[in-house]
């Protein structure tokens, strides 16, 4: 979780979606994504699924929290936004350690073309997506660069 | 299977017109449709009806066919509403052919209708994103085509300029379209020049919002005579594919190869045997990674393709010559049917000034949709011959 500024009010903050993340309850902790193993050719998904996509047999997933280290496969800077998110924003797919292939945004470098490259090492943080209505923080998995 | 001839197509212009319904939209399509086959309304059989969007931004939540085709004058017959994002138009076709192909009827209707202007371009932005879960983390599909020919520009080397004169060429085929929502010719400078939206991708290199609706009459190739004088164009296939995972263990096959690669097979042709296409360019340089992916030229290729103008009007394989997605409007579920209407015309050798000039007997239409797994949720590929 990136910490809040010391001026800023203390706002409500929710996972824009349930079972996705594991949202730190103390600072020692790290979060990590929530995704499933299947028991039989381990394939790896994220998010968690019921049913192997590589082997589709039943009853063979078991959840597993991944580390969420990965390297960016692609990535674009888009300057357009849908309704209630901020532009411009950086997109990516990101290849993880554990073998999925992930859509997320990118956060933590400016949305410049040369702060990322193809291939760059990234890291998972939890971070505001967007804000409701009225005004709870809607907080997901991104992903940042790993600073050397 | 029988084999099943199309004998008339129809649309309307696409364009933004906040005064029009569904409803007149679809009326307008199919009745051209109708006039274009010469067949008497109560001959059609069965409607397939592909509408994607109607739900969230018109007042028909439901049934959208019936709703449609009882105000332009068809009913009691059996309606079918299909949706499949951008491709719920092939995917209506899809329908209606295979229902005259396994004998179950002889002439059925297919139409694609969509209305994205609502008077809120907010709520219609946000309603066109719908067409995957990750919209709500903010996925958009620009970005989507930005990140894939980011990959391929790596690759390849392919430049912005490459990029450009594809839509050079599209908006040029567009202004000779008088069904195109955009009929501006523009320049290689005016296109770059335009504000980026997501690098590599500048402002007029992306389709947009757009109303419209078009229709196809598929009947029984041995009938068709019976209604029509015109060149007969058979469906040689009419493939759809939905997307699959990638495997990190595993070489990943992008989703139009796998649609192409049945409806070539279906058809017994190979991509050299192409004369016209009309490829789903939802931003347009992404018909330059179309051109390797259907096999019009080896992988790496597509640079050169652009730059020596092969898929030209005058080319050895016109590619959008009714100015593609990017220029004639997309309409979501509109666009597969229009695709199909361009090459029936292009093949009868009616399209007028935007006629191609290579006599085409056998054209291409690909048309993708949405997102899931790891790729478009849905691919059809329709091959059709003189």
């Amino acid at each position: 979780m990136e910490a809040p500024t010391s001026t800023s009010t203390v706002k409500k903050q929710i996972p824009i979606e349930e079972g996705l993340f594991y949202q730190p309850a103390t600072p020692e902790e790290k979060p990590y994504l929530i995704g499933s193993k299947c028991n039989v050719c381990g394939n790896v998904t994220f998010p968690k699924m019921q049913i192997c996509p590589r082997c589709a047999k039943r009853n063979t997933m078991e959840e597993t929290h991944l580390s969420g280290k990965g390297k960016i496969d692609t990535f674009s800077i888009v300057n357009a936004a849908l309704p209630g998110f901020k532009a411009p924003s950086i997109q990516a797919y990101v290849n993880l350690e554990e073998g999925p292939r992930i859509w997320t945004l990118i956060t933590g470098c400016e949305p410049k073309e040369g702060a990322l490259k193809i291939g760059m090492e990234v890291e998972l943080v939890l971070a505001k997506v967007k804000e409701d209505a009225d005004g709870t923080e809607l907080i997901s998995y991104q992903f940042r660069p790993i600073k050397k | 299977m029988r084999q099943v001839s199309i004998i008339g197509v129809g649309m309307t212009r696409f364009g933004k017109f906040l005064e029009r319904s569904l409803q007149d939209l679809g009326r307008e399509a199919v009745w051209n449709a109708i006039e274009d086959a010469n067949v008497p309304i109560k001959d059609i059989e069965l409607a397939y009806v592909g509408n994607a969007l109607a739900p969230q931004l018109t007042e028909l939540k439901g049934t959208i066919g019936q709703h449609i085709l009882t105000s332009a004058g068809i009913f009691g017959v059996p309606v079918v509403n299909v949706e499949n994002a951008c491709s719920s138009g092939s995917t209506a076709l899809r329908g209606a052919y295979l229902e005259v192909a396994s004998g179950n009827c002889d002439v059925a209707l297919a139409l694609g209708v969509e209305k994205l202007f609502c008077g809120d371009t907010a709520r219609s932005a946000a309603a066109m994103a719908q067409g995957t879960t990750l919209a709500k983390f903010g996925f958009m599909f620009v970005a989507l085509y930005a990140m894939q020919l980011r990959r391929w520009v790596e690759r390849y080397g392919v430049t912005k300029e490459q990029f450009a004169k594809v839509v050079v060429k599209n908006s040029h085929n567009g202004s000779l379209n008088p069904y195109a929502q955009f009929r501006r010719p523009m320049t290689i400078e005016e296109v770059l020049n335009s504000r980026v939206i997501a690098e590599p991708l500048t402002q007029y290199m992306c389709s947009t919002m757009g109303d419209g609706a078009a229709a196809a009459i598929v009947c029984a190739r041995e009938i068709a005579p019976r209604y029509t004088s015109k060149p007969l164009i058979h469906i040689a296939a009419c493939e759809l594919v939905s997307g699959t995972f990638t495997f990190p263990d595993a070489e990943h096959e992008p989703i139009t190869k796998r649609a192409a690669k049945r409806a070539y097979k279906k058809a017994g042709i190979g991509p050299e045997d192409v004369n016209v296409a009309e490829v789903h360019d939802g931003m347009a340089p992404a018909e330059l990674l179309l051109y390797e992916e259907l096999g019009f030229c080896k992988e790496g290729e597509a640079g050169r393709m652009i730059d020596e103008g092969q898929t030209t009007l005058t080319g050895r394989i016109p590619v959008n010559p009714s100015g593609g997605l990017a220029a004639k409007g997309h309409p979501v579920a509109a666009t597969g049917l229009a695709q199909v209407a361009e090459i029936v015309w292009q093949l009868r050798g009616e399209a007028g000034k935007r006629q191609v000039s290579n006599n085409p007997r056998i054209g291409l239409t690909e048309n993708a949709g949405g997102w899931a797994a790891d790729d478009n949720a849905a691919c059809a590929v329709t091959i059709l011959k003189r």
